[in-house]
C-alpha cells in the first residue's frame, strides 16, 4: 500500500511551479534544435507526468492496452426524447392523454411537472432495423441504416434533473462546479498523439454553449494544460491563432526566431529550465498557427464528403463539426467533445416541441451522425475511436404540465429515472442492446446504468482502471467517478 | 546500533535479576555493570509521533482504520479510538508493552489471514522496529503540528555572528533559511541588482511594473535607502489595495455572475471595492476576518461591514427553471463551510461533507455543527439573490440620513433599527418562492409566485405577534384582481382584502394594515378575478412579503415627511449588493447531519460547535456566527495565522512554506521551514497585530528575499525547484499581471480605481449562455485600458486569455493557481487584440524616442524591463529589425503604405510585438 507516498511524489510533481516541462525534441518547423538540445540537461528530472517523450501532452500508455484511442462524444444538450428515438412503447400509445396514475409520481421530483400530468403516448413511428432488430424511429431514418454498428444502453438513470448540474455529472462525475472533465483525465492519463494540435478539442453547435457553460470541459484541478480547446468554425478556429494584420507568416518566422535567440541568452544568464520550455512552447505555437487552420478548413474536402456529412463550409453547423470531429481524430486528437444545443422539448414552443423542434434537431444532426460513424469506419478508424452519442437525462412519459396547466405543445419533462445513449466503435459488442425499461420508459427494470458507469467504461475501453486513474487534490486522491462506477462488461465485445 | 542496545540491555535485565544470588560474579561483572549502567543514562532518542509514527500509520492503516472505515472497531485517528477496545474486547495498542500489543503481534505474525495489512506487502523491519519502540516508550500520542496553538520561535542562533552570516542576513527569516541550506550544503545568493529587485518589489507589492514617476522620483540615493524608499511608496501606493484584492478575489470566488446555466449578472463589485479599500487601509487581518463572515452581526454595523459579508455571497445563484431552490441554498451554504475551512484555515474539510474525515481528526458531526453557523442566513437561492444591501446616493442618502434623525426622536431603539434595516435591505421579510400548497397557483420558473384565476397558495409560520402592516413587492397583470388573506386555511377568518391592478408588467410595491392578530400563523392567499378569462393565464405575481407594525410617531411633528421619505427609499430602485443577513428567531432553521453529505437524507439534529481539536470560542462571545468569526480571528486559532502568512510567503516566493496552502492537515506537503512558519506566523499576530503591510515589509527585507535568481548547477541538482530557497524566487507573472504590464510599458494604463466591471477586447462569440440575452460589449474610452483586476467576469465564460495565463474560473475557491507554459500561452501575446495593441503604442513610443534605432530600441527595453539591454540581445532585435519586411499598413494606429517616412514605425510594430514576448518580460526575475 504504497498509495500515500506515491501520492506525495506526484503532487509535489504536480503541484510545482515547474510542473509543466515540454522539451520535445526534433519537431521540424523552425530549425532552432541547437537551442533545444538544452532541455534535455536542462530539465533537471521531475518529468513524472511525462511519457518518455517529455511534456504534459506527451503520449503516456494507460494502464492496460485500450480497445480505442480516440473518444468523440457527441453530447445533445437539453436532452433528446428516448421515447420518441429508441424507445418502442406500444403501452403508452394506449395511455396517451390519461392522467398519470398516482403510483408514478409518489416520492418523484420534477423540474416543471406538477400535481397530475397526462400521459402522453409516442409522437414518432417505430420499426426494427438491420439483423440487431434494434427499434429506431422515423425521426432518425440515416441512424437506422447502421443499426448493426451501435451498441444501446437502454436504461441510463441519473440522479439529476437540471440541465447544467446533470451535465456536469455527465461529463465531471459531479452536479457542482470546480471538477476536470472527462477529456481532461483522458489527456492527463495518456497526453496526445499530435504536439500540433490541441490534444482535447471542444466544438458546439446549436447556437449556444452547453448549459454547464465552459465548466463541461474545464480542467478542475487538473492544469489548465488539460482543459478542452475550443475550436471554432467562425473567427480564428483556435482563440488568438492568427498573426495580427500587420505581421505576416515571415515576419513571425523572423520575430518567433528572434524570441527564442533572446530566451536562450536569457536561459544562459539564469539557467531556469522554464525559459527551455517556453523556447519550445513558442515553436510549437508557431507550428500549431499553420496545422489548426489547416484541420479546421473543410472548404477543400470533396464534394462527396460534404453530401455525405451535409455539412456546409459557409454555415455554423453540426454537420461541419461532425466532419471535423473524423479529421481531428485523423490527426491524432484525443478528445473530441461536441456539444449541440437546442434539445429541450417541454412543449412550450414549437422549437422547444416533441412533434416540431425534435424532428428538426434530428434533421440537423441524423445524416452527419450516421456519416461519421460510416466515415471513420471506411477510414479504419472506428476500431480505434469510441463514438459516444447521449443527453444529460431522458424525457418523462408525461405531458409536461408546467405550473399545473397543459403546455401548448407537445412536450415532455426532464426525467432522471432512465433514457438511452448509444456507442459505437472498438471494444463494444456492435448491434447490441443493453437494459430495458418498463412498458412506458419510465423505470429501468434492468441492465440500469449511472454516468459514472458509463464513464468507467469509456476510460476501460481506453486502457484505464477508473478507480487508479487518480489525481491528489485536498488531500485525497481525486478521481472522475468519485466514489462511483462500474465498467458495464455486458457491452464489451 | 539499535540491536547492539537491546543485546546489551537484556544482558543487563538479567544481571539485575541474578546478581544477589551470583555474590561472586558480581565482583567479576562490576566493570561491565557500570558501563551499563553509563550507557542507559545516555540519552535515548523518543520517537517522535508526528514525524515517525503518523506517517507509517497513514502509508499502511488508516484507509482501512482510519475515519471511513475502522476495520475490526479499530482506527489510528483518534487516540481514544486507537488504545480503546476493538471489535475483539480488548485494545490492540497497550502502551508501555509493545509484546503484547496486537497491534505489533498482527504486523508480525506469519498467518497471511492475520498479518496485517491484509494481502498487502508487510511493514519494514524499521518501521515495525519504530512502531515497538514507541508502544514502549508509552505509546505517546500528539497532536499533528498544524492543531498545535503556534508559540513564540526564536531564530537559529548558533551561526548569527559568522562572518558570512553577518554579511548576508538582513534580519531573522534568513537565519531560518540560511540554517537550512548549511544542512544542504547549498550557499545563498547574493542580492539582485537594484534596478532588478525594484521591478520584483513592484511587481509583488503593487502587482504593476515599478511606476516611471516613483522611481525617477527617488533619486540618487545609495540602493538601501532606494529599497527601503520604494519599498515605502509601494506600500502606500492606492494600487497596493488592488493587487492583493486580486489574490483574495481568487479565493472568494469572486465573480460578476451568478453561475450554472443561465449564468446572468450579479452586481457585487462593490465587495471587490471593499477589499482593495481594506488592503490600502491596511486592516488587521483579524478585523478583515471578523467583517466578512459576520460584519452584519456587529454592534451596529456600518455600510462596509455590512457589504464586507458579500464575501461568502459569491457563492452561485441557481436561476435554471425547474430547480429546487432549497437544493441549491443548501450547495452554497456547503461551500461557505468548505471556503472557510480551506481559505482561512488551510484545511480540506470538504472531505467531512460525506463521512468522517479520512485522514485527519475531524468526525462527520463535527461538519454539520460548523455548518449550522451558516445555515440561517436570509438568502434562499432567489433570483435577486437577495437578501441584498441597498446603496443610497446623493439626494437618497440625505433623505436616509434624516430619517434616521427622526426616527432618533420619536422611535424607540428598536423600531428605529428595524426600520432602517428594512430600507437598507427589504429584510427579514418572506421570500415567495417558500410558498407551498398550490391550487391554480405555482412558482414562475420556479421562482415567483403566481396566481391563475381562483387559485390559492400557502405562506407557513408568518410571525405575527405585534404587526399590523404588510408590505410586498408583486405585479400585477391586468386589473380588477381580488387577493384575499386567510388565517390558518384557504377558507379560513379573511384577514384583509386588497384589490390588485395591473401594474404595467413592473414591479411594484404596496403597503396594506390589517387587524392584529398574534402568534406564528400560516397564511392562505386567494386570488380571483373576473377579467381573467383564460383559465391558463396568470393575473398576479409576488416577490416578497414583509410584516411590521405601523409606522411609528403618529401624532408627532414631521411625520409625514419622514413617512414620505421611507417609502420613497423602499421603492427606490437602488443599485444592491448581496450580504449575509442572519434569519430572525421566527425564521430560524435546524441544521440536521446529512446521510452521506445528502440534502435529501437529514440526520440527527445538531446544534453549532467547533472540532474537538480546534481552540475553544472564546470567552464572552454568543456561539453564532460571530463567534465563529471572533474564533477565527483568535489568536489561539492554530490554522489562521499559519495560513494566512503561507499564503503572503507563496505570492511572493512562487511556493508556500507549507506548499499545499489548501491542506495542512497530515495530507498536505509538510512545511519546509516549520520553524519560520511559527516564528511568521506569531510575529504576525503578535509584533504586527494582523498587519499585512508589517508582514510583508519584514519579508521583502529580508536578504533571502532579495537574492538573485540566477541559479548554479548544484543549486540545480540539490534543491531544483528552490523550495530551500538558495536563490530568489524566479516565477511566471500572473494573467492579470502580464495584461498590466503591457497596458502601462505601452502607456495605455489607465489607472482610473474601483465601480463595476469593464469589457476591453474580447474576440467574438465567446459568450453563449442559454437564456441569456447579455453579450460582451466592449467598454468604451479608455475603461478597455483599466487593470485586469476590473475585468467583468463571467464564471462560465470567463475572460479567456486570462483564463489561458492560469487565471481561475472562479467556481469555487481556488487557493493556488498552478502556473503552466503552454502554446496557447504564447499566441495570447502574439496575437490577443490586447498585446496587439499595447505592443503598437509601445513601439510608437520607442518610434518617438530621440536617438539611433538602437537607443530606441535599448530605450524600449528599459521601459519594460527598468534595466539596460545586454549588447547581445540588442543586436538580435537590431538583426531583425533589418530582416523583417515592413508591413504594408497598421490599421490600427494609422500607418499607411502612402506615407514612406512611417517605414521605421512599421518595422518597430514588428518589433514592439516581439519584445513584449521576451521570456524575461513575463517573468518576475
Amino acid at each position: 500500500m504504497e498509495r500515500r507516498e506515491i501520492n506525495m511524489e506526484k503532487l509535489e510533481a504536480q503541484t510545482r511551479r515547474h510542473f509543466i516541462k515540454n522539451c520535445t525534441l526534433g519537431l521540424g518547423g523552425l530549425a532552432l534544435s541547437s537551442l533545444i538540445s538544452a532541455c534535455d540537461r536542462g530539465a533537471s528530472g521531475n518529468l513524472r507526468l511525462s511519457g518518455p517523450g517529455g511534456g504534459p501532452m506527451a503520449p503516456k500508455p494507460p494502464h492496460f492496452p485500450g480497445k480505442v484511442k480516440h473518444v468523440i462524444y457527441i453530447h445533445l444538450a437539453g436532452a433528446p426524447s428516448q421515447l420518441e428515438l429508441f424507445e418502442y412503447k406500444p403501452d403508452l400509445v394506449k395511455l396517451n392523454g390519461k392522467a398519470c396514475p398516482q403510483s408514478l409520481l409518489q416520492g418523484k421530483r420534477f423540474a416543471f411537472i406538477r400535481g397530475v400530468p397526462k400521459m402522453l403516448g409516442p409522437q414518432a413511428e417505430f420499426k426494427q432495423h438491420g439483423e440487431s432488430g434494434a427499434w429506431i424511429s422515423n425521426y432518425l431514418p440515416h441512424l437506422s441504416t447502421i443499426a448493426d454498428e451501435l451498441t444501446f444502453l437502454k436504461a441510463v438513470h441519473t440522479d439529476q434533473f437540471n440541465h447544467a448540474p446533470a451535465q456536469l455529472l455527465m461529463h465531471t462525475g459531479t452536479p457542482r462546479l470546480g471538477r476536470p472533465s472527462m477529456g481532461s483525465w483522458v489527456t492527463y492519463g495518456l497526453g496526445s498523439e499530435n504536439s500540433n494540435l490541441p490534444g482535447y478539442v471542444v466544438l458546439t453547435s446549436g447556437g449556444n454553449n452547453p448549459d454547464a457553460g465552459k465548466s463541461v470541459w474545464g480542467s478542475g484541478f487538473l492544469p489548465s494544460v488539460y482543459q478542452g480547446i475550443q475550436c471554432r468554425s467562425d473567427g480564428d478556429p483556435v482563440l488568438f491563432i492568427n498573426n495580427p494584420d500587420h505581421i505576416d507568416r515571415e515576419n513571425r518566422e523572423a520575430s518567433v526566431r528572434a524570441i527564442n535567440e533572446i530566451n536562450k541568452h536569457t536561459y544562459d544568464e539564469f539557467n531556469d529550465p522554464e525559459i527551455l520550455t517556453r523556447i519550445s512552447q513558442y515553436e510549437l505555437a508557431f507550428r500549431m498557427q499553420a496545422t489548426v487552420p489547416e484541420v479546421m478548413n473543410i472548404a477543400d474536402e470533396p464534394r462527396f464528403v460534404h453530401d455525405m456529412y451535409g455539412s456546409d463550409p459557409d454555415r455554423s453547423i453540426f454537420a461541419n463539426n461532425a466532419l471535423l470531429a473524423r479529421k481531428l481524430v485523423e490527426k491524432g486528437v484525443r478528445y473530441v467533445q461536441l456539444f449541440d444545443w437546442g434539445w429541450d422539448t417541454h412543449g412550450t414552443s414549437e422549437q422547444g416541441s416533441i412533434d416540431v423542434g425534435l424532428v428538426n434537431k434530428c434533421r440537423q444532426t441524423d445524416k452527419a451522425v450516421t456519416a461519421l460513424v460510416l466515415d471513420l469506419k471506411q477510414r479504419g478508424l472506428l476500431d480505434e475511436t469510441l463514438v459516444v452519442w447521449g443527453g444529460e437525462f431522458g424525457r418523462t412519459p408525461m405531458q409536461e404540465n408546467r405550473e399545473g396547466k397543459t403546455n401548448r405543445f407537445k412536450g415532455r419533462d426532464h426525467h432522471a429515472d432512465a433514457f438511452t445513449m448509444w456507442m459505437a466503435g472498438g471494444g463494444l459488442k456492435k448491434g447490441f442492446s443493453f437494459g430495458e425499461t418498463d412498458e412506458i420508459g419510465y423505470s429501468g427494470i434492468s441492465g440500469q446504468v449511472t454516468p459514472y458507469d458509463i464513464q468507467a467504461t469509456i476510460l476501460h475501453l481506453l486502457g484505464f482502471d477508473h478507480e487508479q486513474l487518480t489525481y491528489p487534490f485536498q488531500g485525497r486522491p481525486f478521481r472522475l467517478t468519485d466514489v462511483h462506477g462500474t465498467v458495464i462488461k455486458d457491452i464489451l465485445a | 546500533m539499535d540491536r547492539f542496545r537491546d543485546f546489551l540491555n537484556n544482558l543487563y535485565f538479567s544481571i539485575m535479576k541474578k546478581l544477589f544470588s551470583y555474590k561472586t560474579l558480581f565482583f567479576i561483572l562490576l566493570p561491565a555493570f557500570v558501563s551499563l549502567v553509563v550507557w542507559n543514562i545516555l540519552p535515548r532518542e523518543e520517537i517522535d509521533y508526528n514525524a515517525q509514527v503518523k506517517p507509517i500509520f497513514n502509508k499502511h492503516c488508516i484507509s482501512c482504520h482510519g475515519g471511513v472505515k475502522k476495520s475490526g472497531g479499530f482506527s489510528l485517528l483518534f487516540e481514544a479510538e486507537a488504545k480503546g477496545n476493538t471489535d475483539s474486547g480488548s485494545p490492540a495498542i497497550i502502551p508501555g508493552r509493545p509484546g503484547q500489543s496486537e497491534l505489533i503481534r498482527r504486523l508480525t505474525t506469519d498467518d497471511p489471514e492475520e498479518r496485517m495489512p491484509y494481502e498487502k506487502p508487510a511493514l519494514s523491519r524499521d518501521e515495525i522496529k519504530i512502531l515497538k519502540r514507541w508502544i514502549g516508550q508509552g505509546a505517546k500520542w500528539d497532536t499533528h503540528w498544524s492543531y498545535v496553538p503556534v508559540k513564540k520561535v526564536e531564530a537559529p542562533d548558533g551561526f548569527r555572528e559568522e562572518e558570512k552570516v553577518r554579511q548576508w542576513a538582513q534580519n531573522d527569516i534568513d537565519l531560518f533559511i540560511y540554517e537550512k541550506l548549511e544542512q544542504l550544503k547549498l550557499s545563498p545568493n547574493p542580492e539582485a541588482g537594484t534596478d532588478r529587485l525594484a521591478r520584483r518589489l513592484s511587481f509583488d507589492l503593487i502587482g504593476l511594473p515599478v511606476p516611471d514617476s516613483i522611481y525617477a522620483g527617488l533619486g540618487e540615493s545609495s540602493p538601501e535607502t532606494l529599497k527601503n524608499e520604494l519599498t515605502e511608496v509601494l506600500l502606500n501606493s492606492p494600487h497596493f489595495g488592488e493587487k492583493w484584492a486580486g489574490i483574495w478575489m481568487d479565493l472568494a470566488r469572486y465573480s460578476d455572475t451568478k453561475g450554472y446555466e443561465r449564468d446572468d449578472s450579479r452586481t457585487i463589485w462593490k465587495y471587490r471595492d471593499w477589499l482593495i479599500k481594506a488592503f490600502n487601509d491596511d486592516k488587521p487581518y483579524d478585523r478583515f476576518l471578523i467583517e466578512q463572515i459576520a460584519g452584519d452581526l456587529l454592534t451596529d454595523p456600518t455600510d462596509d461591514q455590512r457589504i464586507a459579508t458579500a464575501f461568502h455571497r459569491n457563492t452561485m445563484t441557481n436561476d435554471e427553471g425547474g430547480t429546487d431552490n432549497e437544493e441549491f441554498r443548501v450547495a452554497a451554504v456547503v461551500d461557505r463551510v468548505n471556503t472557510t475551512w480551506e481559505v482561512i484555515m488551510g484545511t480540506t474539510f470538504a472531505c467531512v461533507q460525506c463521512h468522517g474525515h479520512p485522514y485527519d481528526p475531524f468526525t462527520h458531526e463535527d461538519y454539520y455543527k460548523f455548518l449550522a453557523y451558516f445555515n440561517n442566513s436570509r438568502d434562499e437561492d432567489t433570483f435577486d439573490d437577495y437578501p441584498v444591501f441597498r446603496h443610497f446616493e446623493k439626494d437618497d442618502s440625505i433623505k436616509l440620513a434624516e430619517l434616521t434623525v427622526w426616527l432618533k426622536e420619536h422611535a424607540d431603539r428598536s423600531k428605529r433599527d428595524e426600520i432602517v434595516k428594512f430600507v437598507k435591505t427589504w429584510q427579514p421579510s418572506y421570500n415567495s418562492l417558500k410558498s407551498d400548497q398550490f391550487v391554480n397557483s405555482e412558482l414562475a420558473d420556479t421562482k415567483w409566485l403566481v396566481f391563475r384565476n381562483h387559485g390559492s397558495s400557502r405562506l407557513r409560520g408568518v410571525d405575527l405577534n405585534g404587526k399590523n402592516t404588510m408590505i410586498y413587492r408583486y405585479r400585477g397583470f391586468l386589473p380588477g384582481g381580488i387577493w384575499g388573506i386567510h388565517l390558518d386555511s384557504a377558507d379560513g377568518p379573511l384577514l384583509k382584502e386588497v384589490k390588485v391592478e395591473d401594474t404595467g408588467r413592473r414591479w411594484t410595491y404596496n403597503e396594506i394594515a390589517f387587524d392584529e392578530v398574534s402568534g406564528r400563523r400560516d397564511l392562505y392567499f386567494t386570488y380571483s378575478n373576473p377579467n381573467l378569462k383564460n383559465p391558463l393565464s396568470n393575473g398576479l405575481m409576488f416577490d416578497w412579503f414583509y410584516f411590521t407594525a405601523s409606522f411609528p410617531g403618529k401624532g408627532k411633528p414631521g411625520r409625514q415627511k419622514a413617512k414620505n421619505d421611507y417609502w420613497h427609499l423602499v421603492t427606490r430602485h437602488a443599485l444592491q449588493t448581496p450580504v449575509m443577513i442572519e434569519n430572525p428567531p421566527s425564521m430560524s432553521r435546524t441544521t440536521h447531519i446529512f446521510d452521506r453529505g445528502n440534502w435529501m437524507t437529514p440526520g440527527k439534529q445538531v446544534v453549532p460547535g467547533m472540532p474537538a481539536i480546534m481552540n475553544a470560542l472564546p470567552d464572552g462571545v454568543e456561539n453564532n456566527r460571530l463567534g465563529m468569526a471572533k474564533w477565527l480571528a483568535s489568536t489561539q486559532n492554530p490554522l489562521t495565522a499559519r495560513t494566512y502568512v503561507n499564503r503572503i510567503w507563496e505570492q511572493l516566493f512562487g511556493s508556500g512554506i507549507v506548499e499545499t496552502l489548501e491542506d495542512f492537515g497530515s495530507q498536505g506537503i509538510p512545511p519546509t521551514h516549520r520553524k519560520l512558519l511559527d516564528h511568521l506566523a506569531w510575529k504576525f499576530m503578535r509584533d504586527f497585530n494582523w498587519s499585512t503591510k508589517r508582514l510583508l515589509k519584514y519579508i521583502v527585507s529580508s536578504a533571502t528575499y532579495q537574492q538573485s535568481s540566477h541559479s548554479r548547477p548544484e543549486q540545480l541538482s540539490v534543491d531544483p525547484q528552490n523550495k530551500f530557497l538558495s536563490r530568489g524566487p524566479r516565477i511566471r507573472l500572473t494573467a492579470e499581471q502580464i495584461r498590466d504590464q503591457a497596458l502601462v510599458v505601452s502607456g495605455l494604463f489607465n489607472p482610473e480605481m474601483y465601480g463595476p466591471g469593464v469589457m476591453p477586447y474580447q474576440p467574438e462569440g465567446i459568450w453563449n449562455s442559454p437564456y441569456n440575452s447579455r453579450t460582451w460589449t466592449r467598454s468604451t474610452g479608455d475603461d478597455i485600458y483599466r487593470r485586469a483586476l476590473y475585468t467583468y467576469w463571467k464564471r462560465t465564460s470567463p475572460y479567456p486569455s486570462m483564463l489561458i495565463f492560469d487565471a481561475m474560473a472562479r467556481e469555487v475557491c481556488a487557493s493556488r493557481r498552478i502556473s503552466t507554459n503552454t502554446p496557447l500561452q504564447a499566441l495570447v501575446t502574439l496575437n490577443d487584440s490586447v498585446y496587439v495593441e499595447a505592443s503598437l503604442h509601445f513601439a510608437k513610443r520607442m518610434a518617438a524616442y530621440n536617438g539611433t534605432i538602437e537607443d530606441q530600441i535599448a530605450y524600449g527595453y528599459e521601459l519594460m524591463m527598468n534595466e539596460k539591454i545586454s549588447s547581445e540581445k540588442l543586436e538580435i532585435l537590431m538583426d531583425l529589425y533589418n530582416k523583417v519586411a515592413p508591413p504594408a499598413r497598421v490599421k490600427r494606429v494609422g500607418y499607411s503604405r502612402e506615407s514612406p517616412e512611417d517605414q521605421h514605425a512599421r518595422r518597430m510594430a514588428v518589433l514592439g510585438n516581439t519584445m513584449f514576448n521576451l521570456d524575461e518580460f513575463l517573468m518576475k526575475n
